[in-house]
């Protein structure tokens, strides 16, 4: 539904069909039928808010819950933003069309960075007012979560409520508590500080921050009784945890159009860079029955043909085959087609490719990250060049031609020689090609090198490290670009200010608050967009606001220095990946979850990867 | 092999769906409902559908049809509503299937009511203007064709509208050529009537029918 004034402007946008709901399997419910409403804000398009699994793992689970109604509600494209302030019309629900701020609840996904100046736009699109001391009432209760939100600080004067980790269960928590608070009439600053006493939750009102005279943090300190460490909340057992039946079909294109299964939480491999990989430790599979009873009911709920296996690495699901033999047999008969994304070089064998190819035959994608075996063995990537050179003729004995290899520059530790590296494997690759007997004859080979910028992020053993500045991003790229000497290489590198900016709000604290309010001021959105981002726009309101950006990602850390984050605990211990980062100095690695453990402190919550038996201990 | 129309009205929400997009809902209703229509033999298998005359995005249909072909003859064909409107978004329903009796091709007029209004104009002043600008022998307006933006002179479409009311909105009724070789839409027509007014003129259109050349309703 939308409200009969946007009707006007539909046709005066591209496109139109994003902004009216009405899809198969929204759900609406009576408005006074239930208690509290909650307003499932994407910080982006509607294309790629509505391909979030997150997302519609809670809008379901939320409107499971009789006296809770979940909606939709996506950042309106430039055109569209336009034409709304022009006509006054505010920021509404898909579902019922009601402006944001008639919401209990405004709920933010937080996973990337360059969103926050749309999540700020998006609240004042609603006449939500933007700070949290604005809104004094037990009502347009804003809180986050999502993989951002391991450093909530950048945001702490604006949202309400962060929640920390996996939400299936404390977002529900905290609804409860949120109906009981206003059945007896409490206050906001009430209801904030018995929310702080949930586990997994952070009220940012309720803590201090002082800094010394370099701008480092001097001291974090808790208030009003909230705790002085937040942990992270997870769930243990993916086979009795929600999982929609049935997802809200779009009627216009997005990007992922398909059905999605997780088929595992966390990673094995602990690569030095990866945040997911460190903050969603230790690694929880689905069974296989799960798996595949999800993936039929969600096909037969949406009339979706393509079925996406979602996790960090697919190939280290411990069943893969088995999963991949039980899914075909009934995906065939159904003509629907497999695809599985994040495959590792050490993974990729002929029984999984041979059910992949049965149906449907797409690129191959691995991730190499880096061009020299010392640098990938400093990230602990343990891939070695023979495993990807005979994975690549494997796959090209199958006939594909297609390979995207991804790496990252900027990297810790890293030479001009390892980015060299980088259009030496790329080259190895395509020689490959040519020694391979039953390649696809008559057709070349395209191998696709591309190459993003390392941002450090929090809750990694690479956390403390400086990130290169835009000259330093852009002449690795040329480094990189010079070295390749074939046509049938494609070499693709990462915007560097996009970048640099990703790289301020990843590592920032409080202090960015005032330029993230000054940046919605001023009408900043879409940062993640060419259309328009503007990055001398950027250090002109840094320069304006006092802040020096490098602070952020130029500089290199103490070990000893406090860390904006470090009163978050996502179970992992902080001495684990301070050796861990002495370890990457060294370029020493450290064998993964299945291999041996390395004691990094996920074992506290006695499930997953941690208790399952090892090989070699059987 | 039977060759099959399916009748269906778009509306609601789904007025603002593209015509790829209305594509892409169809297939995915049809391969969910499981109807026994013949599927397209390359190597991604897909229900095989075509639409005789595509809507313009924002219109709504009352008399939409969309052709497959039936693997079993004898399928009963007013099953077809009930099995397939589930799979559907509220704003399209299927109300009928019969067996295809003419070709696209055939189709050669369509039959729109539209309602008018303006921030600027009430629907009096619209419809005045609207009977002034009918009079006229020339009136060019810019259409988008694939050698470029050509004026063409839309006086003779505009003689054939009727007007119906001005309540509200200004509302007319028009019937214009339509098909592969002669299709005039009739958003240029209100594009005429906003040039001549200087003023934005929203629309909210409906397509009633198509018709073959003898103005018979095509089936």
């Amino acid at each position: 539904m939308y409200p009969k004034e946007v009707e006007k402007i539909l046709l005066k946008v591209q496109k139109p069909g994003k902004y009216t709901g009405g899809e198969l399997n929204a759900v609406i419910k009576n408005k006074s039928e239930v208690d509290l409403r909650f307003a499932f804000c994407f910080p982006d398009t509607y294309e790629v808010g509505m391909s979030h699994l997150g997302m519609k793992i809670l809008y379901s689970q939320f409107n499971s819950v009789p006296y809770i109604w979940c909606e939709r509600v996506f950042a309106p494209w430039i055109d569209m933003e336009e034409q709304m302030i022009k006509h006054n019309i505010p920021l509404y629900a898909l579902e019922s069309g009601d402006a944001l701020n008639e919401f209990d609840f405004i709920g933010f996904t937080l996973q990337y960075e360059l969103s926050y100046t749309n999540v700020l736009n998006m609240l004042r699109l609603g006449n939500v007012p933007v700070l949290s001391k604005d809104r004094t009432e037990l009502k347009n209760i804003v809180v986050a979560g999502g993989a951002c939100a391991s450093n909530p600080e950048p945001l702490a004067d604006f949202i309400d409520i962060f929640f920390i980790g996996e939400g299936e269960e404390v977002d529900l928590e905290v609804m409860e508590l949120f109906r009981a608070c206003r059945k007896n009439g409490e206050s906001k600053q009430e209801f904030l500080e018995k929310a702080a006493r949930i586990e997994g939750v952070y009220v940012p009102a309720l803590y201090d921050v002082s800094y010394n005279d370099d701008g480092t943090i001097k001291e974090f300190t808790p208030k009003n009784g909230a705790p002085a460490k937040i942990s992270k909340r997870i769930i243990m057992d993916l086979d009795s945890s929600f999982f929609p039946e049935s997802f809200v079909v779009p009627n216009v294109e997005i990007v992922h159009d398909r059905a999605v299964s997780e088929i595992f939480r966390g990673c094995i491999r602990g690569c030095r860079f990866c945040q997911a990989g460190f903050m969603n430790r230790p690694v929880r599979e689905k069974s296989v029955d799960t798996i595949s009873k999800q993936c039929f009911d969600l096909c037969k709920n949406t009339g979706y043909d393509e079925i996406s296996l979602s996790s960090l690495s697919s190939s280290d699901y411990s069943q893969i085959v088995p999963l991949l033999t039980k899914l075909t047999e009934w995906t065939d008969e159904e003509k629907v087609s497999l695809s599985l994304p994040s495959l590792r070089v050490d993974g990729f064998t002929d029984e999984i490719m041979s059910k992949l190819k049965t149906v449907r035959k797409a690129g191959l994608t691995f991730a190499p990250e880096a061009g020299t075996q010392r640098l990938r063995d400093a990230i602990n990537k343990n891939v070695r060049e023979d495993e990807l050179l005979e994975t690549c003729a494997t796959a090209f004995n199958g006939g594909w031609t297609n390979v995207k290899l991804y790496f990252m520059t900027g990297l810790p530790t890293e030479t001009d020689e390892d980015l060299e590296g980088i259009a030496n494997l790329g080259q190895a690759v395509v020689n490959t090609f040519y020694k391979c007997e039953n390649r696809a004859k008559g057709r070349g080979v395209n191998v696709t090198c591309s190459a993003s910028s390392f941002i450090p992020k929090p809750f990694t053993p690479f956390q403390w490290e400086a990130q290169d500045d835009i000259p330093e991003i852009k002449r690795k790229q040329m480094v990189v670009k010079s070295a390749i000497k074939t046509k049938k290489i494609t070499f693709n590198y990462h915007d560097a200010a996009t970048s640099f900016l990703e790289g301020v709000f990843a590592r920032g604290d409080r202090k960015l608050c005032n330029v993230l309010l000054k940046a919605s001021e001023k009408g900043f959105h879409f940062d993640g967009w060419n259309d328009c981002f503007s990055i001398d726009k950027w250090l002109e309101l840094f320069d304006e606001c006092g802040v020096d950006p490098l602070f952020y990602t130029a500089r290199k850390r103490s070990f000893d220095e406090i860390l904006p984050w470090d009163f978050i605990d996502y179970g992992v211990n902080k001495s684990f990946l301070k050796s861990e980062c002495l370890k990457a100095y060294e370029s020493k690695t450290t064998p993964n979850c299945r291999e041996n453990c390395s004691a990094c402190g996920a074992a506290k919550y006695k499930g997953g990867v941690c208790i399952e038996k090892r090989k070699n201990m059987v | 092999m039977k060759n099959v129309r399916i009748w269906f009205k778009k509306d609601k929400e789904c007025r603002y769906i593209s015509h790829l997009d209305l594509n892409r809902v169809m297939l995915r209703a049809v391969y969910r409902a499981k109807l026994p229509i013949w599927y397209t033999e390359g190597f991604n298998p897909h229900p095989f559908i075509t639409f005789p005359l595509p809507l313009s995005l924002g219109f709504r249909g009352e008399a939409e049809s969309m052709d497959v072909r039936f693997l079993d003859e004898n399928f009963d064909l007013s099953n077809v509503a009930y099995i397939l409107n589930p799979f559907l978004p509220e704003g399209i329903r299927v109300y009928s299937a019969t067996e295809s009796k003419m070709k696209p091709g055939d189709i050669a007029f369509a039959k729109f009511s539209a309602k008018l209004y303006s921030d600027n104009l009430t629907a009096n002043e619209l419809k005045t203007e609207l009977c002034e600008l009918m009079l006229l022998d020339e009136y060019l307006v810019p259409k988008k064709t694939k050698s470029g933006i050509k004026d063409i002179n839309v006086s003779e479409y505009l003689k054939l509208i009727e007007i119906a009311s001005d309540t509200d909105t200004l509302n007319i009724n028009v019937t214009l050529p339509a098909g592969s070789s002669n299709n005039v839409n009739i958003q240029l027509l209100i594009r005429a009537l906003e040039s001549y007014v200087k003023a934005d003129v929203y629309y909210d259109i409906t397509r009633i029918g198509v018709f073959n050349k003898e103005m018979c309703p095509f089936e």
